[in-house]
């Protein structure tokens, strides 16, 4: 019992010890106001796309287009906007279109993942190829800036002190987590992640299953982008690079299995806001953010070896088990 | 033919977590002779393998190879002795050829360099000696089963095997592929190789082998010549004749037609020809027995009810109403399901207990727009747990970590929670211990009696007869043999299964 | 290893569709300016594919066991800035360069496979989170001016330059191509670590009980990979003279691509260097090709993909028709 409620308070505890650390070591920097606006501002995007991808993890895929994609959306909504007239319907227009991108994007990994089994890892590793090639010719290899004031206000007005983005994010994240938590569809994506065969036996069409958590993957993916390309006021074929990774390591920090079935949106929030005070501390201590990759790529590691050895763990309990149940028949 | 004594096993002990598994067994192989080891599920065939083959320690007894006292500690050891153990699950490599798979990691070498004349050549002589219809130069990938099966042979004659284990090796084969599996035993007992032969057919034991131990309840119960190998007496054997006149294994079946019929199955045939033509009927209330021997197509035959898989054709009635089985069309209509293999498809590991049960019952859980509600789900465990008593009883328990009967209970908790028209359970019972067992089958006496259809397949005579109203025995795809209202013994069920005219 | 009929039919089509490409960029670039079908440019694209060839050997060893590594580009980033740290700040002899940089690639190759074999981490999670390591120590370890400013390393040293060139048009860098290769295929056809590494990936349970060290198998693989990076990293930092951070960007994705397009299947157990180099070379003619055609560069990348992406559904389909096949057959005919 003691067990289950330490890791249950251990995400608080690393996060206040974080805060913390930082707050002795940055004091005045650190503990200003804007800079914890700046906080969540950064977050919010790995946020919004966490919250989405989230979904994919649950089912045991893996989505390594999630840069490329984010470029390819924002890149969409930017020139979607200028060939419309800059006017606010054209934002509005620009918007819809990359959210129709990243559905179609979703739907394709989707079909193609189910349709022919091949490795989630394989189709996003290609399509990731694409998505680059695309957002590169439609921006003919350039920065294209959008300074609309309908477009940049996505990313730059504030309410109640706190930007856009951290209410969309809130949005989002409340809405999967809802969809997780409290909806029949939730309670499938746990069960087809953590067994598939049983699932299908159980009436759940895996198919279909599968397909809509990529789209959704998709859709939050462009909405990430959008965002992004609001914030920065442009949008180019590198646009989110990096994403990829700090999304999934997130989602690991988060408590999000790769291997399936296991985490949850708050958690995965929670792996954006830690990501974010990682990246804004060791920008504070004056550590380049191309650095952060080291530790990023070191917690990856370190939780995915330590789940699978737990796996590996229950697998050989069962085994034993079983020899035992079985009285060696 | 048979000469002198190769491998000999005395007083063999063995129990797992105080369970005695095998008791004082004795066994022994001579050379180049064909020893066939049969038994019911249980009687510690597989034990008593793993134990010669090194994979289980013995508790107690001693090994002789060729005379000699010996001690296997893994499989290295017996390999060394040159004894090989033809696994069920072919350890063949697809990419490679059949001269690269025999020699795998034994390759001849010229320098760092294998030599591939000399171990192709190597292999042919191997091929000619025992006349194997293969060629050393050809890659598995195009092969079939059956000749995957005998480059594993070719792959233990190549270390000089001196006995070769097949443990059930005709249960994938085709019947072409499985006689020229035994042409080949035939021909490497003329060589002088001794082979022990595990398998559940008593037909293929009868035509193969010279000798025939027989082991019942972990103990020995007979070793039979090949004169005396009669089908009738080995059945007899199995079951015992002590055991057969005993309470549990004869029962009287009663079949109460008057009832409505729950399911009529009619013509149902196999898309890879499993099973065929199969028609039978489930009356309400009725709990029908399904026995035959494993891979008689019994596990198919529900599978293709329930709609996992897709039937090629023949149709399905429930209440008179034709379905199109699907899982999702079948839970709907009333039909539950409680698949063989447990951990891999009956239940979520990760997941509690709550929502296992809920995972087929979100139709009849309170849903408040499109939110569950939490509470009307929880309720639903709690019933489940308190119906068949789960333990432990903590709704929020992850199944994974539970014992095999509560996981079990679990699985079949759920089905309890739905208005059932039919219920099918296949192999209810495998690896649950005692007490488990019986709730589990008072639960489905229960069912029963309130008006529920139940399909059991069970491999577990004692089971079968034990739960069942009536029973349906099948063999190689089809149903051979129907006990209604009459007084059956389990060597009857087993001898319907086999194939064998019963003894009076 | 003779007569691999589904091996043999792949290769075909690889190679098929290295010449449709060949023939098509001929025939457009008619039309076009550029000189597409010129030996000084069919050497240029030779020389393009080679270091993708050369990482490829290794990548095709890694993807036999059915592994992948997505680090490589990365790793070459990371190899090429050490040696521009031993060039910068030390005086040691050029081969001592090359050494430590070969070393390095050792080193990483070595990383990945512990983490991979020993630690159990799926391969494209670990290869990942190694690729943005790398990525970061790259960055950490540049050559900065006195503001603090990462700057590109010029390494002009005359032996360096030297590599850089070939006799001829032939250059050091297709040699060396060449060498893997030849010694890549033999490793593969005739040790038996070769045999070891299809049996890994066909079926791990058996070359566990054939007495296969799985572990040191794949971990040998990623080690091979390693030093063949390294060396694509000497060359590409011989040719630029130069070593940036920004290196072997396109390195993650290249290799991997030329071996899918060759017929390495990702599931393991298939495929060989040969399909590599053809995959390779088919990826080189593609970009010189839409260089030559005056296409926009990007449009190379959208190529790509599609094509993997056709290749892979072409794989998976074309592989369970076949065993779906010999199922029926070997039911059927039983033993001949």
């Amino acid at each position: 019992m003691n067990k289950i409620n330490w890791s249950k308070y251990s995400k608080p505890i690393i996060l206040v010890c974080f805060i913390l650390i930082l707050s002795i070591l940055r004091p005045k920097a650190f503990l200003s106001l804007n800079n914890f606006s700046n906080v969540l501002w950064s977050v919010s995007v790995i946020g919004i796309m966490v919250s989405g991808t989230i979904f994919v993890f649950l089912m045991g895929g893996i989505d390594l287009s999630i840069a490329t994609l984010c470029a390819l959306t924002a890149v969409v909504v930017v020139e979607v906007t200028h060939s419309m007239g800059d006017t606010p319907n054209a934002v509005a227009v620009g918007v819809l279109a990359a959210l129709c991108t990243g559905i179609v994007a979703g739907l394709l990994h989707g079909l193609i993942i189910t349709t022919f089994h091949i490795p989630a890892f394989l189709v996003t590793f290609a399509t990731q190829s694409i998505f680059l090639g695309l957002a590169m010719v439609l921006t003919n290899n350039k920065i294209i800036s959008c300074t609309v004031p309908a477009f940049t206000a996505i990313g730059a007005k504030k309410i109640l002190g706190f930007p856009m983005p951290v209410y969309f994010m809130l949005i989002i994240a409340i809405i999967s987590w809802f969809l997780l938590r409290k909806t029949v569809f939730g309670r499938y994506v746990y069960a087809v992640g953590g067994n598939p065969v049983a699932s299908e036996i159980s009436g759940i069409n895996v198919k279909r299953m599968t397909i809509i958590c990529y789209i959704l993957s998709g859709l939050t993916t462009a909405l990430g982008g959008i965002v992004l390309a609001s914030m920065t006021q442009q949008a180019s074929s590198s646009l989110g690079a990096g994403y990829t990774n700090d999304v999934i390591t997130a989602g690991v920090i988060g408590g999000v299995s790769l291997l399936g079935g296991e985490g949850t949106v708050p958690g995965a929030i929670f792996g954006a806001v830690l990501m974010g005070l990682l990246n804004n501390g060791l920008n504070l201590m004056s550590v380049p953010s191309t650095h952060a990759g080291l530790v990023k790529g070191l917690v990856i590691i370190i939780a995915v070896a330590f789940d699978a050895m737990q796996h590996a763990d229950q697998s050989r309990k069962k085994v034993k088990k079983v020899k035992t149940a079985k009285n060696g028949e | 033919m048979a000469g002198n004594t190769i491998l000999e096993a005395t007083h063999i002990y063995k129990s797992f977590s105080g369970v005695p598994v095998l008791q004082d067994v004795h066994f022994e192989v001579k050379a180049g002779e064909v020893h066939a080891l049969m038994g019911e599920n249980g009687a510690g065939k597989s034990t008593l393998i793993k134990i010669v083959t090194g994979v289980y320690s013995k508790d107690d007894g001693q090994i002789y190879w060729e005379g000699k006292p010996v001690e296997i500690n893994n499989y290295q050891d017996c390999q060394k002795l040159g004894v090989a153990c033809i696994y069920q699950e072919l350890s063949v490599i697809p990419p490679l050829t059949v001269a690269q798979n025999v020699f795998l990691g034994r390759e001849p070498r010229n320098g760092p360099f294998i030599n591939y004349n000399k171990m192709n050549q190597m292999t042919q002589e191997l091929i000619d000696k025992y006349q194997f219809p293969l060629k050393p130069t050809t890659i598995v990938d195009n092969l079939g089963i059956g000749q995957r099966q005998l480059i594993e042979i070719l792959k233990g004659l190549s270390q000089n095997s001196k006995l070769l284990i097949m443990d059930e090796p005709t249960a994938s084969l085709s019947g072409k592929e499985a006689e020229m599996l035994f042409h080949i035993i035939r021909t490497l007992r003329e060589q002088g190789v001794s082979i022990i032969y595990i398998s559940h057919r008593l037909e293929e034991v009868y035509m193969l082998s010279d000798r025939l131990t027989i082991l019942r309840d972990g103990k020995n119960a007979a070793v039979l010549e090949k004169e005396e190998i009669i089908p009738a007496k080995v059945i007899e054997t199995m079951i015992g004749k002590v055991v057969d006149e005993s309470a549990g294994s004869r029962k009287m079946l009663h079949s109460d037609d008057s009832k409505p019929i729950r399911l009529d199955v009619k013509n149902l045939t196999d898309k890879s020809d499993r099973f065929r033509n199969i028609s039978f009927q489930v009356h309400s209330g009725e709990i029908l027995g399904l026995g035959g021997l494993i891979g008689a197509g019994r596990t198919e035959v529900v599978r293709a009810i329930y709609g996992v898989d897709k039937a090629a054709s023949g149709e399905v009635y429930l209440g008179g109403k034709k379905l199109n089985p699907s899982p999702k069309s079948s839970i709907k209509e009333g039909i539950g399901f409680v698949p063989e293999d447990r951990r891999n498809q009956g239940f979520i590991p990760l997941l509690s207990t709550t929502y296992n049960v809920a995972l087929t019952n979100y139709d009849i859980v309170k849903i408040n727009g499109v939110a569950i509600s939490d509470s009307d789900e929880l309720a639903m465990s709690k019933r489940a747990i308190e119906a068949i008593d789960i333990r432990p009883s903590n709704p929020d328990k992850q199944v994974g970590v539970m014992s095999g009967g509560n996981q079990q209970k679990v699985v079949l908790g759920k089905w309890l929670m739905r208005n059932l028209k039919l219920l099918i359970v296949d192999e209810p019972t495998a690896g649950i211990d005692v007490g488990a067992k019986d709730e589990i089958y008072s639960i489905l006496e229960k069912l029963a009696s309130e008006g529920v259809a139940i399909i059991v397949v069970t491999s577990d005579l004692q089971e079968l007869l034990r739960v069942s109203h009536r029973i349906l025995v099948m063999r190689k795809g089809n149903i051979v043999k129907e006990f209604k209202n009459v007084e059956v013994t389990q060597s009857m069920v087993l001898a319907a299964g086999q194939g064998v005219q019963e003894a009076s | 290893m003779k007569n691999l009929s589904q091996t043999s039919m792949r290769r075909l089509i690889s190679v098929g569709m290295l010449a449709f490409l060949v023939c098509l960029f001929t025939i457009l670039a008619g039309y076009g300016k550029g000189n597409f079908f010129s030996s000084a440019n069919l050497i240029e694209i030779i020389r393009d594919a080679s270091i993708p060839a050369i990482i490829g050997v290794g990548v095709t060893f890694i993807i036999i066991t059915s592994g992948i590594d997505l680090s490589t580009g990365s790793m070459m980033a990371l190899v090429g800035m050490v040696m521009a740290n031993v060039y910068e700040y030390t005086e040691w002899p050029f081969k001592v360069m090359i050494l430590l940089g070969l070393l390095t690639g050792l080193l990483c190759g070595l990383v990945n496979g512990i983490i991979v074999a020993k630690l159990n981490v799926p391969e494209f999670i670990g290869t990942l989170a190694t690729m943005s390591i790398y990525r970061a120590m790259t960055y950490i370890i540049a050559i900065r001016n006195e503001n603090g400013v990462i700057k590109s390393q010029a390494m002009n040293h005359s032996q360096y330059v030297w590599l850089g060139t070939g006799v001829g048009k032939f250059y050091y860098v297709i040699m060396a191509m060449i060498a893997f290769v030849v010694i890549g295929q033999i490793v593969l056809r005739y040790t038996r670590y070769g045999t070891n590494l299809y049996s890994v990936g066909a079926n791990r349970k058996a070359a566990t009980l054939s007495g296969i060290n799985v572990a040191k198998t794949r971990m040998i693989a990623y080690m091979i990979t390693g030093v063949a990076v390294a060396v694509g990293a000497v060359f590409t930092t011989a040719r630029l003279q130069s070593a940036t951070t920004a290196i072997g960007t396109d390195f993650e994705f290249n290799p991997i691509a030329a071996a899918v397009v060759g017929g390495v299947a990702l599931s393991g157990g298939s495929g060989d260097v040969i399909g590599t180099l053809i995959g390779a070379l088919f990826m080189a003619t593609l970009e010189n090709g839409v260089r030559k055609l005056d296409m926009n560069t990007s449009f190379q990348y959208i190529i790509k993909g599609i094509i993997i992406i056709a290749v892979v559904i072409f794989d998976a389909t074309y592989k369970s028709r076949m065993e779906r096949k010999a199922r029926e057959q070997g039911a059927k005919e039983g033993l001949e």
